[in-house]
């Protein structure tokens, strides 16, 4: 659970979520996802309030996540995950595809390239029509993030996407995260790999018992001993 | 119209004839607690306790306590192959609720078309009369039914009460209840938990069948129309609150008896539907009295 | 011949409730067993508008479909506040209850049925009439449904039911769309109860319980939910194994509870063993 919490996150910038486990990292994602509620406090979006909104409407206002779990769509293809993805679909009201064809298969097209390129970007487009099940892990996480990257609004929530993961997965993901903040995107990333943190962030903030603990550059945080010991544990 | 003796005698008889309704409700609200599964196999089951104590007082003439064994051990084995060899396969798929539903509804009638074959459908009661001797207390009549069903339905409840509470299995089942992976970690067996229940579950038929059986007629499809009565209580009572859903079932009980003041006998039926429609409109989580804080069950 | 064509008509029927049912629960994803009472708010609606109003026919029987639409919508919207999984229980109450309330009612004809509902065509033309008219309205049933569940609706329909949680987090309503996916699937339940109340001319509400959302439910575990032909394999087969039955001439106390024995004991043994039914893929479990 998170206690009070205070943070404010920029465009273009990376900033880094890091502390033990339970620390409520997820927890703050979800309540800024909109899976939970907080009991008292504001979340902001380019200054307009939005507790109000359900967790549906805060992703059509641009706040995309990924999950640890993934929660891949798993009787899909890697381009039907992707193709479900994008903020607003006009294929998905009843009305639309009875009465405007037209927009709807234009829709689908352009949705499709999009697809394909965010594929390219990881280096996946081969796997496009494979189930996403039959897929190892590492490629999961990737589709994962593809997936979340076809919502293309303002904030990027990132949950431990490198869990698991190594090798070329690992530098890919990297450069599209980079990519993704350097286009103008506020990034949150949780992870426990501190190397990916350091690599990435341009500042961090450390998360213990539901609260922050301290807000700093990378090399801050792990020079501060009295973090360090309660991240390893005493 | 406001005689006290009259109210009095509506007032007991009411609690009577809820009695068999609590004992179901319970075993019924014991297993969606426990097992978060609103089972309708029930209804197969009830129908096994009553057909066996039937067949066995009138053609196999055994004596009464005879029959209950038999009908305990039957009743509670047909339970316990249901859980084990059905609704834990269909949990080790990761099956959904309708799947569930699917099963134990089908199965249900599956027995009931069983024992429709066997048994035909003319109305059967257990023993050849249904008539008990009356006592007149205070002006009330109290007949020795009565007394039976609510001492049962007393002990049924108190018994349970204790198990729950004060053994280690009862709380195992609650720690199962309200949660059951986290119970694993512990060390506790959730599919024990379940299999328990599915046991308890089938005495409580059987005390239900009996009186049920010794006040009215019964048919195959009977125990289809009265585990209605189960479900009503158990969301009244809220989901997980077993003791609650037995207030529930009593006070359904209740209102059924004390409306034959206002309103004509064949609206009864429409005035349990109508509080299983408010319930849902407007306590979809139970009736949440100021008295009855518990914590939010898991489910 | 005339008996054959019932059969015919009543299979066009049932296709029509099987695969609208697949709609809900199969696509869906929707935990419901009250099909039958918006089959019975059609055929209700209909039924009553054509003893009671010189509306025509065609229209009493979409009015039948929009009555069961607006049921369904009052129904899922209240239920599905609470959570998908309430909708279960809520449904089987609400059917129970509404049945309650018109065995109850007396212009409904109460518990014996709504009888003499006028005949729309009569002499030797009927039978044909009704064969080609449910028939027609199976197909366009059974095509409509395709329609929906290919493209990119059922896409979001199948992503809706494997990660509701993600799915929703993509920007989607979820409760909207399975208020929707619910009301068409009923709507179409209640164009069906027109047409078997003109055609048959008598309704009762024991035509409507939970037997019958037993005899559905097994069309579509049987035939295999979530594809387009099980509910239609289901319904035949439903209508025509105990027609064969009835050629063994067994006494009716025999025959009711064997017919029953088989069919349940065929949806226990396709749910353990074949969960994908006849025709489904070996990919999709329940």
């Amino acid at each position: 659970m998170s206690d009070s919490v205070n943070l404010t996150i920029d465009r273009g910038e990376i900033l880094g979520l890091i502390g033990p486990n339970g620390a409520g990292k997820t927890s703050l994602f979800n309540l800024i996802s909109g899976v939970l509620r907080p009991d008292s406090g504001s979340i902001y979006l380019n200054g307009v309030p939005i507790d109000a909104a359900a967790l549906y409407r805060r992703a059509r206002l641009g706040i995309a996540r990924t999950w640890q779990n993934m929660l891949l769509f798993r009787t899909m293809t890697v381009l039907e995950n992707l193709l479900i993805a994008p903020r607003s679909y006009p294929g998905e009201s009843i009305l639309r595809v009875v009465f405007a064809q037209g927009t709807v298969r234009n829709a689908e097209a352009r949705t499709r390239d999009r697809a394909m390129t965010t594929l390219a970007r990881m280096g996946l487009e081969q796997t496009a029509k494979e189930m996403v099940v039959d897929l190892p892990f590492g490629q999961q996480k990737l589709i994962g993030l593809a997936r979340t990257l076809m919502n293309d609004g303002p904030v990027l929530l990132l949950d431990e996407p490198m869990a698991g993961v190594e090798g070329a997965a690992y530098e890919t993901m990297q450069r599209v995260v980079r990519e993704e903040a350097e286009s103008g995107r506020a990034v949150c990333v949780v992870e426990h790999n501190v190397s990916f943190i350091r690599d990435l962030c341009s500042r961090a903030v450390f998360m213990a018992n539901g609260k922050i603990l301290q807000d700093g550059t990378v090399e801050e945080l792990i020079a501060s001993s009295a973090l360090t010991e309660l991240y390893f544990g005493v | 119209m406001l005689d006290p003796v009259i109210l009095a005698q509506i007032l007991w008889t009411g609690i009577a004839t809820s009695a068999p309704y609590v004992l179901m409700t319970v075993g019924f609200a014991l297993t969606l607690k426990v097992a978060g599964l609103w089972n309708f196999a029930h209804a197969g089951l009830m129908a096994i306790a009553f057909y066996t104590m039937f067949f066995a007082i009138n053609f196999l003439a055994v004596p009464v306590v005879v029959a209950l064994l038999l009908a305990i051990v039957l009743t509670g084995a047909a339970s316990l192959v249901i859980e084990i060899y059905g609704l834990q396969v269909l949990r080790d798929r990761g099956s959904g609720n309708l799947t569930f539903f699917i099963f134990t509804l089908i199965l249900s009638e599956f027995i009931i078309y069983v024992i429709t074959l066997l048994f035909g459908t003319e109305p059967e009661t257990l023993f050849k009369s249904i008539l008990s001797p009356v006592t007149i207390i205070g002006n009330v009549a109290v007949s020795d039914w009565d007394t039976l069903a609510v001492l049962v339905a007393a002990c049924g409840l108190a018994l349970l009460y204790a198990f729950l509470t004060w053994t280690r299995e009862g709380q195992f089942l609650n720690a199962v209840a309200d949660n059951a992976r986290l119970a694993e970690l512990y060390g506790i067996s959730a599919k024990r938990a379940w299999r328990v229940v599915s046991v308890i579950a089938a005495f409580f038929i059987v005390a239900s069948m009996y009186l049920i059986g010794t006040h009215g007629g019964v048919v195959p499809n009977s125990p289809l129309e009265l585990i209605l009565t189960a479900v009503i209580g158990t969301l009244l009572g809220g989901i997980g609150r077993v003791f609650a859903a037995a207030a529930a079932a009593v006070f359904l009980g209740l209102i059924q008896s004390f409306s034959i003041l206002i309103i004509d006998s064949r609206w009864q039926n429409l005035l349990l539907y109508g509080v299983l429609f408010a319930t849902i409109l407007l306590f979809p989580r139970g009736v949440r009295l100021p008295r009855f804080r518990f914590a939010l069950a898991g489910r | 011949m005339e008996y054959l064509a019932t059969i015919g008509v009543l299979i066009a029927i049932y296709v029509i409730l099987s695969s609208s049912y697949d709609l809900v629960i199969g696509y869906g994803g929707l935990s419901t067993v009250a099909h039958p009472i918006f089959f019975a708010v059609g055929a209700y609606t209909a039924g009553l508008l054509a003893i009671h109003s010189g509306i025509p026919a065609v229209l009493n029987v979409i009015l039948g479909g929009v009555a069961a639409m607006i049921a369904s919508v009052l129904l899922a919207a209240s239920a599905l506040r609470v959570s998908g999984d309430y909708l279960l229980i809520a449904s089987l109450g609400f059917q129970l209850g509404l049945l309650q309330l018109i065995k109850n009612l007396d212009f409904t004809g109460g518990p014996g049925g709504l009888t003499a509902i006028p005949s729309t065509v009569t002499g030797a033309a009927r039978t044909p009439f009704f064969l080609v008219v449910s028939g027609l309205l199976a197909v366009a049933t059974v095509m409509g449904i395709r329609a929906i569940v290919n493209g990119p609706y059922g896409r979001a329909i199948t992503a809706m039911r494997d990660e509701e949680l993600a799915f929703t987090a993509l920007g989607r309503d979820a409760t909207s769309m399975k208020i929707v996916i619910f009301a068409i699937g009923c709507g179409i339940a209640g164009i069906a109860g027109g047409v078997y109340a003109y055609y048959f001319q008598y309704i009762s509400p024991d035509q409507f319980e939970v037997l019958q959302s037993a005899a559905i439910l097994t069309m579509v575990v049987l035939g295999g939910m979530g594809t387009t032909l099980g509910p239609v394999v289901g319904a035949v087969l439903l209508l025509a194994i105990p027609q064969a039955i009835t050629f063994l001439n067994l006494p009716p106390g025999i025959m009711a509870p064997t017919q029953g024995i088989i069919f349940t004991v065929l949806v226990l043994l396709f749910l353990f063993l074949r969960p994908q039914g006849i025709i489904g893929l070996a990919r999709k479990t329940l």
